[in-house]
């Protein structure tokens, strides 16, 4: 095999090794990540309990995408605090691959980690409710759920360039973690929030991405105004426009590192 | 591509200033000069020796020659690019060695630390695993290369963080403090390995606190104080800035005001300098032979008691003590 020739692959690569195998040697903190979801699975799903057999989808499916996001939020993050921790940023920085890729290779490391808490819910609710999952085309919300995996990377990228800027980003995750649940409608239909709420969970890629699940997953289902089609062109410019966004601002941190001087400071 | 010059680092007119903020309520921007106008060439092939106290500015100098660091003011050049604008040219051609127990994946073993960062380098993959092999052995840790990094003492870290700055055979190295902390024979091991490194043509800019590692390895010596650099030449060329100057070593519990003052003021003492030595003092006395009169010492400590007195040969160290000792004076 030959060493892939844009750096940015080999830095995905290299990251994605080094996070499984840190993964390996240390998992227990996928376990705090996986205990809110299936919380809020099981709430939601008492609250809907009523309403059929969909409902274990829609519980599944929400949890499955809070379970991802704090993964993605709280992997990439603490590992980039880590590398600050154990003095890695420095020696990463001063090698030829951009950071960014080295980021972007644990974001999407910690989004497939994420998939544990999803399988997690689905175990749970499965084995408290035992009711079937109503899934009729399976390979479509397979693809879905690939691309509901990358629009969270991409909002990840964004957020964990904040931790490369700062040390003092803790607040960042809980504020982070708890408002995605809410406004990407992860946790509650779109919908049912307040209307100033819309541009906000309009901006997040995720909640396109969950809508558009939601409409190949649940029968009749009724989310957002813009249909299956509107959903994907929304995820994937949305995703795109966090993508762009996330060059340009891991650019300037990295500027910003070099000018202040306090990739060492932890 | 190497420039044609044979100066492998270039530096004119170099600062840097640090701010930072003290103060509770309201606080206040205070600004630090760590570097204040560093002048500097470093030619292929040279091992060069960076010294100077704590806080010098050694460790700035390294981070902005190894793009980690901007400077505030002038320029520097490493292998024919300019640190501020073209990092990415320069990343892929030097090798960043900072000491210490930090920087190294501590979950992971040594050779997976090895192969991140061979991918980061950019190594094609079937050279990843020789070259690992490579280094490992260079620097004596093929056994236990596949350990994790948290079982290394701190002397294997070093040799590991040695490694990774070798993985990518870099025409220039940077060894910031490498054996500080560690025990004399592992010391001695990564001294050979440097001199190995140099022969082999690599050059190698290496910050150290040790004068002796200086004096013994190092072709040329740049000596660092307060961000300014006070002298930069051979060993032998330093030691001639106190050339043919004597050293007088007087060790006692305390000395009076007044005593110092009749020492500094004997006929032929051109320096004098003091410092704590556990619960002694020791001043040290630089003199002109042709002027200095052995007994005048006994005239001026008369009342004195528990002296002890030696005279030596002046060393590298008493040069680059009077040289700190100057700026710091001024």
């Amino acid at each position: 095999m030959t060493s892939p020739p844009h750096p940015g692959l080999r830095g995905i690569r290299a990251s994605l090794r080094l996070s499984l195998l840190s993964f390996v040697a240390d998992p227990q903190w996928l376990i705090p990540s996986s205990i809110a979801p299936v919380i809020f699975a099981l709430a939601s799903f008492e609250m809907f309990r009523g309403s059929g057999p969909t409902l274990v989808l829609y519980a599944v499916l929400g949890a499955s995408t809070m379970s991802m996001w704090g993964q993605t939020l709280y992997g990439s993050g603490w590992a980039t605090g880590q590398d600050r921790f154990l003095g890695t940023l420095e020696p990463t920085l001063v090698a030829p691959t951009p950071y960014i890729y080295v980021v972007a290779g644990r974001v999407i490391w910690n989004v497939v980690t994420g998939l544990v808490g999803g399988v997690l819910v689905l175990g749970v609710v499965l084995w408290a409710y035992g009711q079937p999952l109503p899934l009729t085309n399976g390979l479509v919300f397979l693809a879905l759920f690939l691309v509901l995996m990358g629009s969270l990377a991409a909002v990840g990228l964004l957020f964990t360039a904040l931790f490369v800027y700062t040390r003092f980003s803790g607040f960042i995750q809980n504020v982070g973690e708890f408002s995605f649940y809410i406004i990407s409608g992860a946790m509650f239909p779109v919908i049912l929030l307040p209307f100033w709420v819309s541009p906000f969970s309009l901006a997040f890629p995720a909640t396109w991405a969950v809508d558009a699940l939601r409409y190949v997953g649940i029968p009749g289902y009724q989310g957002l105004p813009f249909g299956l089609m509107g959903d994907l062109l929304g995820t994937l410019g949305t995703s795109l426009a966090y993508l762009a966004v996330a060059l340009g601002v891991f650019r300037w941190v990295e500027h910003h590192l070099l000018e202040a001087g306090t990739a060492s400071d932890y | 591509m190497l420039p044609r010059s044979s100066d492998v680092i270039e530096v004119t007119r170099l600062t840097r200033s640090f701010s930072s903020r003290k103060g509770f309520l309201f606080q206040e921007k205070v600004a630090t000069d760590a570097l204040r106008g560093v002048d500097l060439t470093v030619h292929s092939g040279e091992l060069f020796g960076l010294l100077g106290p704590n806080g010098a500015g050694k460790t700035t100098l390294t981070k902005i020659l190894s793009t980690l660091l901007l400077p505030t003011s002038g320029t520097a050049r490493v292998l024919g690019h300019d640190v501020s604008r073209e990092g990415s040219a320069i990343r892929p051609l030097i090798g960043l060695v900072l000491g210490g127990e930090r920087g190294l994946y501590n979950r992971v073993s040594g050779r997976e630390n090895l192969r991140y960062f061979a991918d980061l380098y950019g190594l094609p993959s079937r050279d990843v695993a020789p070259r690992i092999r490579e280094v490992l052995d260079l620097v004596g840790l093929t056994e236990a290369a596949d350990r994790r990094v948290e079982e290394y003492s701190r002397g294997m870290k070093q040799k590991l963080h040695l490694a990774r700055g070798l993985l990518h055979r870099p025409p220039l190295l940077f060894l910031d403090e490498p054996t500080i902390g560690l025990d004399p024979r592992s010391a001695r091991e990564l001294r050979k390995l440097v001199r190995t490194l140099s022969s082999e043509g690599v050059t190698i800019f290496l910050t150290t606190h040790y004068m002796f590692e200086a004096e013994e390895l190092c072709h040329r010596i740049g000596i660092l104080a307060r961000g300014q650099m006070v002298a930069c030449d051979t060993p032998s060329g330093l030691q001639q800035l106190v050339g043919g100057e004597g050293t007088v070593e007087i060790e006692s519990r305390e000395f009076e005001d007044s005593e110092l003052s009749r020492l500094r003021s004997l006929p032929g003492v051109s320096r004098l300098l003091q410092e704590p030595l556990g619960t002694h003092l020791r001043v040290t006395l630089r003199v002109r032979p042709g002027d200095w009169e052995p007994s005048s010492l006994s005239g001026a400590l008369a009342a004195h008691p528990d002296l002890f007195v030696r005279e030596r040969r002046t060393t590298l160290e008493d040069a680059y003590l009077d040289l700190v000792e100057q700026e710091t004076a001024s």
